[in-house]
């Protein structure tokens, strides 16, 4: 598994621990956002939270609230898949 | 921690005066810093780059940020129609996206504690419509809407969002104003007095206490509306 593989687990395993349905699996293609997001707002802002403290841990600051991040593509956070690639993009950015 | 920006004149440097002498743990923020005898950043609250460095360098600091006041702000008595664009511009930069930039970078840091107060700056001319303050009473209408639809955003997370509206308080804001200016506008209040910056000073200590928990999404005027 290589080092993205194991970050993007990392953030799926995140969203999972906020999932009220400890039955769903976290897919790439899960919304974050939008009617069919599976979090809350105060769920989402829980997650930005957990991978800032993530992201601290392996030596990066995970930023969520810049122009870029939250206009590339829409949102960073329209699905899971999304904000694994953003989170990894940001940790290899400012390796 | 306690943030207050316009910290370097006016009712932003007296609100940082009184919760010093309180014995609060004070960061202000203003554009210009110069001989100002606190603990104090840089910070162009128009700029969200500028407010983001702030945030970022309390956050590497890992200091725990309990409150904010939005106190920075500029005023203009002019009709709108005899407004140059670049400073009706300035007036809604500065008073309320600087306000909003603040509440979205600095409220991040009160989330994780689930714990703070946020206060907001308004004007009694939005509630009484003042003629010659268009301008600047819309740029604070913006920040009252603002302040009620973000209460209830962060309630979740304990933190409450409450707005002071004062009318002409005796600041360097008012340089320029005549006695008659001020008493028109004073006298439309329900206590029509001017206050002092000690008035502003009081509410913001009533707000930030843990005792005032239950108040959010709030306008609250000096002198009544």
């Amino acid at each position: 598994m290589t080092s993205a593989d194991s970050v993007k687990n990392e953030v799926f395993h995140q969203i999972s621990q906020l999932l009220e349905d400890k039955s769903l699996t976290v897919t790439d293609d899960m919304a974050l956002i939008g009617g069919d997001s599976v979090l809350d707002s105060m769920k989402l802002v829980e997650l930005c939270l957990a991978l800032e403290d993530k992201a601290s841990d392996m030596g990066f600051e995970f930023d969520w609230t810049s122009d870029a991040a939250m206009s590339r593509s829409r949102s960073m956070f329209r699905t899971a898949g999304s904000l694994a690639t953003e989170f990894i993009s940001q940790m290899e950015a400012k390796k | 921690m306690i943030i207050v920006t316009g910290a370097s004149k006016g009712l932003g440097r007296a609100i940082c005066e009184r919760l010093i002498e309180k014995k609060v743990n004070v960061l202000g923020l203003a554009r210009n810093v110069e001989d100002v005898p606190f603990a104090t950043m840089s910070c162009d609250v128009s700029s969200y780059e500028s407010v983001k460095a702030v945030a970022q360098k309390i956050k590497r600091d890992g200091a725990m940020v309990i409150g904010l006041v939005n106190a920075a702000g500029i005023a203009s008595m002019n009709l709108a129609v005899t407004t140059p664009p670049s400073v009706a511009q300035n007036i809604i930069n500065t008073n309320l996206l600087g306000t909003i930039y603040c509440c979205q970078l600095f409220a991040p840091l009160m989330l994780r504690n689930k714990l703070g107060s946020i206060i907001n700056f308004s004007t009694i001319a939005v509630a009484l419509g003042l003629k010659g303050e268009s301008i600047y009473a819309a740029s604070k209408a913006g920040v009252e809407g603002f302040t009620r639809s973000f209460a209830r955003e962060m309630a979740d997370f304990n933190v409450q969002v409450n707005c002071i509206a004062p009318g002409p308080i005796d600041t360097s804001l008012l340089k320029g104003i005549t006695s008659e200016q001020i008493y028109k506008i004073v006298s439309q209040q329900i206590i029509p007095k001017q206050f002092k910056p000690d008035a502003v000073a009081d509410l913001v200590e009533l707000l930030i206490d843990s005792r005032a928990n239950s108040l959010s999404g709030q306008v609250l005027h000096v002198g009544g509306a």
